[in-house]
């Protein structure tokens, strides 16, 4: 039987989507059934970033402005939840989000500075083994060391241009690199502390005393770094510059940084964000255990115009797709032509690819995401290849273009706030959407008779699956319901109330054409159907477009928009249609007391000539 | 039942909606110019979620968080006011546990208004001035969400207008998507009349309307093509006619499901501004329930004469009024012998057919060779004020 077949996938429907929701969710009963509720009605976690500029000024309004977006940004990337992030006097920024959320809102002040700059020398970082009897003296946050550890000259994340197919060696892998991420925030206020009191000035000679004169003259004179393996001793007069701290060592010439075998990837990863910001100057940072020399950088963020982590079509692999402004391209070319004809001979042999070109690297804040190789001199949009999965290139992608934030922040303490409207708005909402449905079914009582209870049996159904739908989405994917999306939900059951007047309509007319109920049904769920799904299309056209474009607010009620639009659409040819074709069956279908069509055969035989139908009569 | 409601319930209210097109286009002329020059006139009422505002931190210990707000909405209230526009408190909101503080966000405020507002406070709670503290905050609907808003509602316009291309055609497209504006402009003149002031959850309402309009004017049109298909191949009907048969068969289906899309909306107002005053139920259900009245009024008034105008300059359709026209004539002189006795039922296809022929054979309709010229542009040109007689003919 075809309609018993519909309304048992319908069924199964039910039961997978309720056995997620309990078999999903912990605490008891009742926590289970809870969706997860927006700020307003349940309030939630609340934290401010302070805004730190090189002078310490307050920021510029502006700036502030597009740091609050771009934080706004990173905290809807989170989902569909919906962030409040808002500028609090001249130099904060307040985000609130729903439920307890403290690590999502760990990383949103996180600094940010991208910097493109081209490889000119690498070496292998031998610091814990060059300081081996005093290793103890790294700071504790160290670097995540990656298992392709010393021996490999160069990690090979190639970059090509458009289809390049630059073959993608694994070593580089970027999943290792966010680790050493949340070691600076983690130590953040205790080194803001430190760096907020001393100058550069105050921090190198803080350095000198530490290491000592000749130390440091040694070090200012070294031409490249001592080669350990040949001289193991050479490593000892350095020493000392173990022991320099993460701001210590920001300060002292990138050369001194690069050249002392003794400063390790742990203390780089240990300078405070924003250390190797100026674009104007040479860099050292570090890349899985690789120390590398960095060109000054000829690209920065602000030329990105979009990043996107996608699946190239030819290998099937996760690249990084980058577009440039305008202006950004001509640069990005630059600098790619220069790193693939290596003009003068600018990078050393060291730092060259596996093709004997030159690498560039990626520089998010004090790290190296990624340094590919270029392949080619890139004119148009360019790709970063590796050894992506969809995670990674997403993550990469967006910290490509969040990559322009201005200014760094200071988080202050975690904090919950209280919902801003709280329950009797909840419970205002609730009664309402009761009101109206009940409004809907005395309607559809009223005018449809039996059928109502079609009408009223699909409302609760869609009712149901909504319900449990947004229990499930809410653990999945963090879609969290505010009084807005309630109040949409309700709107859009009425809405799709209006898909049975649409059928029933049609299915009165059929009938006034005189034809059986059992033909009738068929023939009007035919034509209806095809008005049904054309309308629903624009809906759900609107959904997808409004939740791929907009942000933030509109997001959500473009994802519940889309979400509501489907699932009426799964009521209609799951439960309606089934139920009417086997309501066509029974005789009490033609009764007009009964079904509220058969009125319209009332009086029919006598009335049907005489009936005005056709135009011509009212010209008359 | 009444007489109207009973051929309302049965499709056959035969109200000459598409006949009397100037009328709405007059009325929706007004309508939109009105909407405009307020744009320009009054603009609009801008929430504290888009301006900014004031927040206020009070210490825990002053008393209940409802105690917090009363105050403070006593001390908006004897704040001095030169700007005219209401100060009110926006949100609440308990920050920490235990002995936490009061976070109180109100209207955008001069800094000699918050600075009295801070004074009333720090007199009624007796606390030190130094605890209370008081600072801008700007909106956290930013720019940024506005335009990414738009530039969605732009792409879906394009999006929208390529799909009822190839499912309809493009004077249905263009009929639908002029009507979808008419229903925009038209809701956001009424909030700039009346002044109601804009929140996000007005936008979202704003951006619900979208897909309902067209939603309607889809099924309008989808009967409108049933009606209309072949019409060329008998002379019974015009364009106009069989259009505004539709917009008839319809009617019913409109109103209810304005009525069904409405009721909860209705709920959403009744119980949003009866119990609980401001808020976003409130704002929710007032633009709902503008938006969609006005594109159900936009669906049965102005979406199918806006579409019948545009067929009127088909040169295909312009030829075939008149053949229907001449047609008439003839009968009404006498001619031929109008077949009233047959059904007009238009889901029989074949009869037109032979509907047609009869016209053809009479040969009294001066124009009836024109059948197969009609596709020729050239015989066509001439015919453009041939649609004028229909219209002269109606009133």
């Amino acid at each position: 039987m075809r309609p018993g077949r519909q309304l048992a996938v319908l069924a199964l429907l039910f039961v997978v989507l309720y056995l997620l929701v309990f078999l999903g969710g912990s605490g008891s009963f009742m926590d289970r059934l809870e969706p997860k509720l927006g700020l307003d009605l349940i309030g939630g976690s609340r934290v401010s970033y302070t805004a730190t500029t090189a002078n310490g000024q307050a920021p510029q309004a502006d700036q502030l402005e597009e740091a609050r977006q771009i934080i706004e940004s990173r905290a809807n990337a989170y989902g569909v939840s919906e962030a409040e992030v808002v500028t609090e006097g001249d130099r904060n920024i307040v985000v609130s989000l729903a439920g307890e959320s403290d690590d999502a809102l760990a990383n949103l002040g996180q600094a940010a500075e991208l910097r493109f700059r081209k490889v000119i020398k690498v070496t292998v970082d031998n610091a814990a083994a060059a300081v081996a009897p005093s290793a103890s003296a790294t700071p504790s946050g160290t670097a995540a060391p990656t298992p392709s550890a010393a021996g490999t000259p160069t990690p090979s994340a190639s970059a090509s241009g458009g289809q390049g197919g630059g073959a993608p060696a694994p070593s580089a892998s970027p999943s290792a690199t966010p680790t050493p991420a949340p070691s600076p925030t983690g130590t953040g206020t205790a080194e803001a502390d430190q760096s907020g009191t001393r100058t550069p000035e105050q921090l190198l000679a803080d350095a000198k005393r530490k290491v000592g004169d000749a130390a440091w003259a040694a070090a200012a004179a070294l031409q490249s770094p001592p080669d350990l393996s040949t001289d193991p001793a050479a490593a000892a007069q350095f020493e000392k510059f173990s022991t320099l701290d993460g701001p210590e060592v920001a300060v002292l010439d990138p050369n001194m940084q690069y050249n002392v075998p003794t400063i390790g990837c742990a203390q780089l990863n240990a300078r405070p964000p924003g250390s190797i910001q100026d674009p104007a100057k040479q860099a050292v940072s570090c890349e899985a255990s690789q120390k590398l020399f960095l060109d000054v950088a000829k690209v920065l963020g602000t030329d990105v115009s979009d990043a996107n982590g996608v699946l190239d079509q030819q290998g099937g692999d996760w690249v990084v797709s980058l577009d440039f402004t305008g202006d950004g391209q001509k640069k990005w070319t630059a600098l790619t032509r220069e790193a693939y004809e290596n003009t003068s001979g600018a990078c050393d042999a060291s730092a060259l690819g596996d093709q004997g070109k030159c690498r560039v690297a990626v520089v998010l804040d004090n790290e190296v995401i990624s340094s590919p190789e270029i392949q080619g001199v890139l004119t148009g949009d360019s790709q970063i290849t590796g050894s992506f999965n969809s995670k990674t290139a997403n993550e990469l992608a967006g910290k490509l273009r969040y990559g322009a934030l201005p200014l760094t922040f200071t988080q202050n303490e975690v904090q919950n706030v209280s919902a801003t409207l709280g329950t009797e708005h909840l419970k205002a909402g609730l009664l309402a959407a009761g009101i109206g449905m009940l409004l809907v079914v005395i309607y559809s009582f009223f005018y449809y008779r039996l059928l109502g209870t079609v009408i009223f049996l699909s409302l609760v159904l869609s009712g149901l699956l909504v319900f449990g739908a947004l229990i499930v989405l809410g653990r999945q994917i963090g879609y969290t319901l505010n009084l807005a999306g309630i109040a949409g939900f309700i709107v859009s059951l009425g809405v799709a109330a209006d898909s049975f007047v649409i059928y029933f309509e049609r299915l009165k007319d059929e009938i006034r054409e005189g034809r059986s109920p059992r033909s009738a049904v068929p023939r009007a769920w035919a034509r209806a159907r095809r008005t049904i799904i054309s309308a629903n299309a624009i809906t759900l056209m609107a959904a997808v477009v409004l939740y791929i474009v907009s942000v933030g607010t509109v997001k959500g009620f473009a994802f519940a928009l889309g979400l509501a639009t489907v699932l009426d659409l799964v009521v209609v040819f799951l439960f309606r249609h089934p139920i009417m074709t086997m309501f066509a069956r029974t005789r009490a279908f033609l009764s007009p007391r009964v079904s509220g069509l058969g009125r319209v055969l009332e009086k029919e035989p006598g009335e049907q000539p005489a009936k005005p139908r056709n135009p011509r009569v009212k010209e008359a | 039942m009444s007489g109207l409601a009973t051929r309302l319930y049965k499709g056959q209210a035969d109200l000459n909606i598409v006949g009397k097109r100037k009328i709405w286009f007059t009325v929706a002329a007004v309508a939109v110019l009105i909407a405009v020059v307020s744009f320009f006139a009054r603009g609009f009422t801008l929430g504290i979620e888009f301006s900014g505002g004031n927040e206020f931190q009070v210490p825990a210990s002053v008393g209940t968080l409802q105690h917090a707000e009363e105050t403070v909405e006593e001390a908006l209230a004897e704040a001095p006011n030169p700007g005219g526009d209401p100060l009110r408190v926006a949100s609440t909101q308990q920050v920490g546990g235990g002995e936490g503080t009061y976070l109180i966000r109100t209207s955008e405020m001069e800094p000699e208004q918050s600075e009295a507002v801070k004074q009333h406070l720090v007199e009624a709670f007796g606390i030190p001035a130094g605890e209370i503290s008081n600072s801008r905050v700007s909106g956290a609907w930013g720019a940024q969400v506005t335009e990414r808003a738009l530039l969605g509602l732009v792409i879906f316009v394009a999006v929208v207008m390529l799909y009822l291309i190839v499912r309809f055609e493009w004077r249905m497209a263009a009929a639908a998507v002029s009507s979808l504006l008419f229903d925009l402009l038209l809701t956001a003149g009424v909030y700039s009349l009346v002044g109601f002031e804009i929140t996000p959850s007005t936008i979202i309402g704003f951006l619900t309307i979208l897909g309902f309009a067209l939603y309607d004017v889809v099924v309008v049109f989808d009967k409108v093509q049933e009606n209309t298909r072949g019409i060329t191949a008998s002379s019974s009907q015009t364009y106009a006619e069989a259009a505004n048969l539709a917009v008839n068969q319809t009617l019913m289906r409109s109103i209810n499901t304005g009525l069904v899309a409405l009721l909860p909306v209705g709920g959403l107002l009744f119980i949003g501004a009866g119990l609980l005053g401001a808020g976003t139920l409130r704002d929710l259900g007032l633009v709902l329930f503008v938006g969609m009245g006005i594109a159900v009024y936009s669906s049965i008034f102005f979406a199918t004469p806006v579409l019948t105008t545009l067929k009127g300059y088909e040169p295909k359709y312009q030829a075939h009024t008149q053949r229907v026209l001449a047609r008439r004539a003839a009968i009404a002189r006498g001619d031929v012998t109008p077949k009233t006795a047959r059904s007009p039922k238009q889901s029989a296809p074949a009869q037109p057919r032979d509907d047609a022929e009869v016209a053809a054979l009479a040969g009294a309709a001066p124009k009836v060779g024109a059948r197969p010229t009609a596709k020729r542009p050239s015989g066509n040109r001439g015919g453009r004020s041939g649609s004028r007689p229909r219209g002269g003919k109606r009133h």
